[in-house]
Order: structure tokens, then sequence, then C-alpha cells
């Protein structure tokens, strides 16, 4: 008998199998020797389960039981409760949210602007505009004077490219499931709370 | 509006009050059903310290996100869920450190299924449930942790195959065979115990 068969016949005894396969199953078991003594086996198993497990008790008093899930409790509410009201709350977070970039984007365009004018202006004059050299092939000429650095930060970045392909990869191996098990706050969201 | 009569009031109400942020029906949940998460704890970690641990990790959870709880299935079965995936993840960080078992080389290559006889095994017509449960109970402590919690998850907690696949994070397949392997090791190891106290 196949391993496939063997697991459909406990797909079946556990009402997993879906419809049309069922009644190939209840054949197989009517027909076939071994799989009726499997069949026989893992109901055997299910009955046994059935009278259900040993359970453990806490030896901890109620109080003191409590103390340690209330000392938890408060000690991570500051985190929780008090972080986000100050950084999102009211319309000066919104604000703030606006302000933040639009502001750092016009902080970056006076600043090349200052650059420019500061780099150009005195090459210029100093050699009466026939010198001007193409700036990406000088450092220092490069409007920010960031130039070299820039291409340094990219050559290091560029490894990581692979290892957003893997994660993606392990991603979809996982039925595109992309949360880590280390953390319980990513965990699917039906498991933790049923209801949905 | 009249005041909660805590000691006797329903899980319900209590769990209602508590989601405006009032702790002592909280701690009254936490009394009534401690022991139950404490036990799913255990029989998933097989270690008191760490059950502990995880139980009132669970309990803390359940606080901070109480207000996502609508109603809709038991307060416990939904505590139960949170002990159960706080479990999951301290296994599989435990696991992480360790190698591959065997089970699982067992599992991929399929092999010692085709050695394993059937057994013929009716544990029921000698000994007393509780017994039994003891026997169970020794039983499961000698599973790997993957065996273990697809038994506990669909034994127990009656969870399907597919949610206890999105739970351990692996296939349905997975789920098919371990427990598969689960219920037959269970059984060999029931029968060795028989022969063990026979003796």
């Amino acid at each position: 008998m196949k391993q496939e068969d063997r697991l459909k016949i406990q797909a079946w005894l556990d009402g997993e199998l879906a419809p049309q396969e069922s009644a190939r199953i209840a054949d197989l078991i009517d027909n076939d020797l071994e799989a009726k003594e499997l069949a026989d086996d893992l109901c055997a198993m299910q009955k046994t389960l059935e009278v259900g497990e040993k359970l453990a008790f806490l030896e901890d008093s109620r109080e003191f039981y409590w103390s340690q899930v209330e000392r938890q409790i408060e000690a991570e509410e500051p985190i929780t409760e008090n972080a986000q009201p100050e950084l999102m709350s009211g319309r000066l977070g919104n604000a703030i949210r606006w302000l933040v970039p639009v502001g750092s984007l016009a902080a970056i365009s006076a600043l090349m602007l200052n650059f420019d004018s500061i780099n150009t202006t005195p090459d210029w004059h100093e050699t009466g505009g026939s010198e001007i050299k193409n700036p990406q092939t000088n450092p220092i000429n490069s409007p920010s004077g960031l130039a070299e650095g820039a291409g340094t930060v990219m050559e290091e970045e560029s490894p990581a490219t692979p290892e957003v392909g893997v994660f993606s990869f392990e991603g979809t191996q996982n039925g595109g499931n992309f949360a880590s098990p280390e953390d319980p706050n990513t965990l699917p969201e039906s498991i933790e709370n049923p209801e949905r | 509006m009249a005041k909660l009569d805590i000691p006797n009031a329903a899980d319900d109400e209590l769990v209602r009050s508590a989601q405006n942020g009032n702790m002592a029906p909280y701690e009254e949940l936490v009394h009534r059903h401690r022991d139950k998460i404490y036990a799913r704890a255990f029989s998933m970690l097989r270690n008191e310290e760490e059950a502990l641990d995880v139980s009132q990790q669970a309990w803390v959870k359940g606080w901070q996100r109480l207000k996502q709880f609508q109603h809709n299935s038991s307060f416990t079965t939904w505590m139960t869920r949170i002990c159960i995936n706080l479990c999951l993840d301290f296994l599989r960080k435990r696991q992480r450190q360790q190698t591959d078992s065997l089970d699982q080389m067992n599992e991929e290559t399929g092999g010692v299924e085709r050695r394993m006889e059937v057994e013929d095994y009716n544990p029921t017509e000698e000994i007393e449930r509780s017994e039994l449960r003891e026997e169970i109970d020794a039983a499961m402590e000698k599973l790997s942790y993957e065996h273990r919690t697809v038994l506990v998850l669909h034994e127990f907690e009656r969870m399907e195959y597919k949610e206890i696949a999105k739970s351990m994070q692996c296939s349905i397949g997975t789920v098919m065979s371990r427990l598969f392997y689960a219920r037959r090791k269970l059984a060999k190891i029931l029968i060795s115990l028989k022969k063990e106290r026979q003796s």
C-alpha cells in the first residue's frame, strides 16, 4: 500500500478527506486487508486518546501567580501606551507627518543650490569658464560633494539584493506566510484570534 | 450602572469589564483559567518552569490584546490559542538550537513506516481511565516535540489539519505525515509501557 493511501485513510478517519476521495478510500478499506488493519489500528488510537490528557496544576498561590502577571503587564504598559500618543495623536502629529519630509526636501534642495553656487562660481572666475570639467569625473565638483561616498554606499549595499530574493522564496515556500516564527506579534491573527 | 459582582459574574461579563481597562475582572479570569492555560503549556513544553513562564506570558498578551477579542468564541479558547502560539514560538527557538531530529529525517524518507508492523492494541480493556491518562502522558513525553504538538493540537484541541499547518508553519501534507507517525509511535510506546507494567 502506498504511503499516500495510508495518509488518506487517516484523513478519512479524521473527517478531513474530500468527498470525492472518501468513496475510494472506504472501498479500499473494505477490500484490502492491510488497509483495514491500518484503519482499525488508527481507530483504536483515536479511542484511546478520547480519555483525554492528564492535567497539570499550578502549585503557586493565586496571589503570587497574579502578582507576577500584573508586574509583567505594568512593566510592558509604558512602552505601548505612552509612546504612541506622543508621536501620533492630534493635529500636531499630522502636521509633523507632513512637515518632516517636506522640510527635509526643502533643506536638501537649498543645500544643493548652495553647493552649486559655491563650487561652480569660483571655478568659473578662476578659469574663465574654459576649464570646467564634467563634474562626474571629479568628485570635488560633485554638486553635493558626496559623489565618492555615495558610490561606496551603493557598493556596500549591493550584496543585500540577493537576500531579498532568498527571503521572498522562503516566504513563498511557506505558503506566502512571511511571519517570523520568532515574533509572536507577527503570527497570523486568525490563529492568535480564532474568531477571525 | 450596577457594580459587577466579580466572583459570581460570568466570564463574558468579566471580559467586557476588563476590555474597558478594569484589571480586577481580569485577575478573576486569570484565577479561574490559569490551571487550564498552564496545563496546555506544560503538555506542549514538558517543563514546569518553562510552562509557568509561558502561561504567564500568555496572560500578559491576553491583557494587551483583550480589545481584539470579539466574543465569537469562548474566552478560554481564545486564551488557549494565545498560549499555543507562545509555546510554538518557544519550541521553534529551542529546536533551532538543536540539530534536525531523527524523526524529521524519517518523515522525509518514509523509511520507518515500511518496517513498522501494525500493532494490535486495545489499551482500554484493563486499565482505568485515570491510569490510562497517566500512561498517555508518559508516552507523550517520549515523543519528539513535532509529534507531541501535532497530537495535542489535533486530539485535544480539536484543530483541523489546515489550522495546525498554519500554527506550525508547515504544509498540510507535513501535518498529515507527522500525525500519522505520532499516532504509530504513541501506540508503540503504550504497548511497551503495558508490557513493562505486566512484567
